[in-house]
C-alpha cells in the first residue's frame, strides 16, 4: 500500500513537471516571437514594400501571437491529453500574392524518438555490462594496479567530449568494413519507400531520392548502433565504475559476504550473488538522475553519427537552425524529451520499489546529479 | 602533482602565446603564405615557414618555392590549415580563452549560487521547497538545450562584448551563460552542506549570544563552505571548458575565428548546423590531435586536483 501511494505520488510529481515545462516552452516562446516575420513569407515585403495590415495579421495568425496564451496552452493541453502533438502550418501565396493558411502535416517526430530511444536504451545497457565487471574487479583490488589503471582510464574517457568520441570512434570504424559509421535502420521491418517523406518544421515536405538507402530488421539496427552506443558507454562508464567500486569495496567485507565465502561459495559466485546486488540501487538512483543528461549527450552523439534523432530536432528547434521557432515542434520536442524523463524516472522508481520495499520511508533519499551531468 | 600540472596549464595559457610569438617572431592572426603547401594542405609540425618580402607566383597562380637563403620561421606544430597560421600560438590563444570561459562560468555559478543555495539551506521552509523544485524541474531537462535557446534569441546583443585579444569578443556572453545553466549544482551542494550545518552547536552557539541571521551565514557558515566548493570549482572549470568545446561544436560558442580549444576543433570538423566531413586534402591529422590532448589533458589534471583537494579536505571533514 505504501509503495502504491510512493509511486502515485511520483506520477503526479512527473505530470506536474511535464505541464511545467510546456509553461516554460510556451513562456520561453512567446519570449522570443513578438515581432511577426512578414518579410519571410512575402516577397514583397522583403524586396521593401511596407507589409499591409492583412500581411501582418495573416503572419501574427501563424505564429500564434493573435490568440489568448492561457487559451492556447488549455487547447494544447487537450490536444496532448488526445495524444495529438498539434500540426505545424505555412502561408502559402496565390497568383495575387495573396497568402493563405495552409495545413504542413503533423507534427509526428516519432522516428526521432525511435532512434534517441534506441541509443538510449542500447547505451544505458551497455554501460551496465561493462561498468558491473570493471567496478567489481577494481572494487575488489582497491589500490592495485589494475584498479588505478582502470581508474585511470575511465577518468580519461570522461574527460573528453562526447563529440570527440563520436568522431574519433567513427573513423577507427570506417577501417572496419562490416561496420557501417552513420545513418540508423528500423529494427523492426524495412519500411516501404513511400513512408521515406521528410516532415520539415517550416513546413516543406522532402521526398527522399529513389536510391535512398533503406534498411531495416534487428541485425542492421544492431550494427548501426554499435558505434553510437560504444560513444554513449565510454562517456559514462566512469561514472558507475566507481559508483560500483566504492560499493564493492565497502560491501565485500560485510557479514554477509563472510559468511558465503564461509559457505564455500567462489569469489564469482560471492560477487555476483550478494556484493553486486547492493550496488544496484545506488546505480539506480544514478540512472534516474541522468535520464536529461543522457538526452544532451545524444545531441552530440546523433550528430556525429548523423542520425536524426529527437536530439537533433532539438538542436535545429529551438537553436534556430531553421529560422524562426515554429511553435508545435518546439512543445513537441519539449514534450517529448520531459516524457523521456519522467516515464525514465517511473521506471526507476517502481523499479525501486520492487528492489527495495523500505521505499516509502527513506523520503530524502539522496538524489544529486553527477557532475557530468553540469554540462550536457 | 595534479596541483603543479593544473599551474604549469595556466602559466602556458596566460603567458604562453605571448612568449611563442615574441620567441618565433610571428603571431596566431598572420595568414603565411608559405604555410599551407602548394595543394593547399596544411605544412605539419616543426616545418621552416619561408618568408620572403613578397611571395613568388608562376604563370598560373601557383605558389613557387623560394630560393634558397630566404629567411623562415618556425611553425612547431605545424599551421592550422590553408590560413596558415601557427598551430601552436593558436592552441595557448585557445586554452587562454577556454579558461578564461571555464573560470568566468564558474564564478558566475557560484555569485548566483551562493544566495539561493544559502536561502534555501538556512532558512528552510517555502523557500527551500521553491528553490528545490526548481533547481530538480529544470535539472530533469538537459541543459544544452536551454544554453542553445539562450545563446540563440535571449543574449544575442551581449556576444560581442569583449576587451582587444585579451579577452575575445563573445567570451564573457559564452562564460555568462554556462554560468547561469549550470548554477544549479552548486546550489544543491550549498543547500545540503547548511542543512546539516545549521543544526551544530556553534550556530545556536551564535545566535544565543545575538548574532543576526546574516552575521551568523557570514561568519560562521560560509567559513565551512569553502572546502567543497574548492572542491566543485576544480572540477567545474573543466566541465565548463568542456561545455564551451560543445557550444563550439553547435556553432553557438564564440566566432569561429577565435581560438578556443572547441573551436580549433569545429573549424576541422565542422558545427551541427553546418556540417563539413574532415577533409584530408586541406588538413592534417594533427589539427585534431593537438587540441583534443590539449582538453584531455586540461580536463584530467582539473579533475584529478579536484580530487586532490578532496582528500586533502577529508581529514577536517570527519569531525
Amino acid at each position: 500500500m505504501r509503495v502504491a501511494s510512493y509511486l502515485l505520488g511520483r506520477s503526479v510529481r512527473g505530470v506536474l513537471t511535464l505541464l511545467l515545462m510546456i509553461a516554460v516552452g510556451f513562456t520561453l516562446y512567446f519570449a522570443v516571437e513578438r515581432q511577426p516575420p512578414v518579410a519571410d513569407y512575402y516577397p514583397v515585403v522583403q524586396h521593401g514594400a511596407p507589409p499591409t495590415r492583412q500581411q501582418t495579421d495573416l503572419v501574427r495568425h501563424l505564429f500564434y501571437l493573435d490568440r489568448s496564451k492561457i487559451g492556447l496552452y488549455l487547447t494544447y493541453l487537450g490536444h496532448l491529453a488526445e495524444g495529438d502533438l498539434g500540426h505545424s502550418s505555412t502561408i502559402t501565396l496565390d497568383a495575387a500574392q495573396n497568402g493563405h493558411i495552409v495545413d504542413a502535416g503533423p507534427v509526428a517526430p516519432y522516428q526521432a524518438l525511435r532512434v534517441t530511444l534506441s541509443i538510449l536504451i542500447g547505451g544505458a545497457v551497455l554501460v551496465l555490462l561493462l561498468a558491473l565487471p570493471l567496478g567489481a574487479i577494481s572494487g575488489t583490488r582497491i589500490g592495485s594496479w589494475t584498479d588505478r589503471a582502470i581508474s585511470f582510464g575511465a577518468l580519461v574517457l570522461v574527460c573528453t567530449h562526447p563529440m570527440m568520441l563520436g568522431l574519433i570512434l567513427k573513423s577507427a570504424g570506417g577501417k572496419v568494413s562490416w561496420l557501417p559509421t552513420s545513418g540508423y535502420c528500423t529494427l523492426l521491418k524495412r519500411p516501404t519507400p513511400t513512408a521515406t517523406r521528410l516532415h520539415l518544421p517550416n513546413g516543406t515536405v522532402l521526398r527522399a531520392p529513389l536510391n535512398y538507402h533503406l534498411c531495416g530488421g534487428p541485425k542492421e539496427w544492431a550494427t548501426h548502433l554499435i558505434l553510437p552506443w560504444l560513444t554513449f558507454a565510454f562517456l559514462f562508464l566512469a561514472l558507475y565504475t566507481r559508483m560500483i567500486r566504492a560499493s564493492v569495496a565497502e560491501t565485500i567485507h560485510e557479514d554477509f559476504v563472510r559468511t558465503a565465502r564461509a559457505k564455500g561459495a567462489s569469489q564469482l559466485r560471492v560477487i555476483s550473488r550478494h556484493v553486486l546486488p547492493s550496488a544496484g540501487l545506488r546505480v539506480l538512483t544514478m540512472v534516474g538522475m541522468e535520464i536529461g543528461t543522457a538526452i544532451g549527450v545524444c545531441v552530440y552523439i546523433e550528430s556525429a553519427f548523423g542520425d536524426n534523432g529527437l536530439g537533433s530536432l532539438a538542436v535545429n528547434t529551438l537553436g534556430g537552425g531553421l529560422g524562426a521557432l515554429n511553435l508545435p515542434y518546439v512543445l513537441a520536442v519539449i514534450v517529448l524529451i520531459t516524457l523521456i524523463v519522467v516515464v525514465g524516472n517511473l521506471i526507476v522508481d517502481m523499479l525501486y520499489a520492487v528492489l527495495d520495499p523500505r521505499v516509502g520511508l527513506q523520503r530524502g533519499q539522496q538524489r544529486t546529479k553527477s557532475l557530468v551531468g553540469g554540462v550536457f | 602533482m595534479s596541483l603543479i600540472a593544473v599551474g604549469v596549464i595556466v602559466l602556458l595559457a596566460l603567458f604562453g602565446g605571448a612568449t611563442a610569438t615574441r620567441v618565433f617572431g610571428h603571431d596566431g592572426q598572420t595568414p603565411f603564405l608559405y604555410a599551407a603547401n602548394t595543394d593547399q594542405k596544411a605544412v605539419g609540425p616543426w616545418t621552416h615557414v619561408p618568408t620572403p618580402k613578397s611571395p613568388l607566383f608562376d604563370a598560373y597562380g601557383q605558389l613557387q618555392t623560394p630560393p634558397k637563403g630566404t629567411k623562415s620561421t618556425l611553425f612547431v606544430l605545424g599551421s592550422d590549415g590553408p590560413l596558415g597560421r601557427d598551430e601552436l600560438i593558436r592552441l595557448l590563444d585557445g586554452l587562454r580563452t577556454s579558461l578564461e570561459v571555464g573560470v568566468g562560468a564558474m564564478l558566475v555559478s557560484l555569485l548566483i549560487s551562493l544566495p539561493l543555495g544559502s536561502l534555501a539551506g538556512y532558512f528552510g521552509g517555502a523557500i527551500d521547497a521553491v528553490v528545490s523544485q526548481l533547481t530538480e524541474t529544470i535539472m530533469a531537462f538537459p541543459l544544452l538545450l536551454f544554453l542553445l535557446f539562450a545563446n540563440r534569441y535571449l543574449i544575442s546583443d551581449f556576444r560581442s562584448v569583449g576587451w582587444s585579444w585579451v579577452v575575445p569578443d563573445g567570451a564573457p556572453a559564452e562564460a555568462l551563460l554556462i554560468g547561469v545553466f549550470t548554477a544549479f549544482y552548486p546550489t544543491r551542494l550549498i543547500r545540503a552542506e547548511l542543512f546539516a550545518l545549521r543544526q551544530e552547536e556553534f550556530v545556536e552557539a551564535a545566535h544565543m549570544v545575538g548574532a543576526s541571521n546574516w552575521r551568523i551565514l557570514r561568519r560562521h557558515l560560509l567559513p565551512h563552505l569553502a572546502p567543497i566548493l574548492l572542491v566543485w570549482a576544480a572540477i567545474a572549470v573543466g566541465t565548463n571548458i568542456l561545455a564551451e568545446v560543445g557550444l563550439s561544436f553547435l556553432g553557438v560558442g564564440v566566432q569561429a575565428s577565435i581560438p578556443t580549444l572547441g573551436s580549433l576543433l569545429s573549424t576541422v570538423w565542422g558545427t551541427i548546423f553546418n556540417p563539413q566531413t574532415y577533409n584530408s586534402q586541406v588538413y592534417t591529422p594533427w589539427q585534431t590531435v593537438f587540441p583534443m590532448v590539449a582538453i584531455v589533458v586540461t580536463v584530467v589534471s582539473l579533475n584529478r586536483l579536484s580530487e586532490a583537494l578532496r582528500r586533502a579536505m577529508e581529514p577536517r571533514e570527519t569531525r
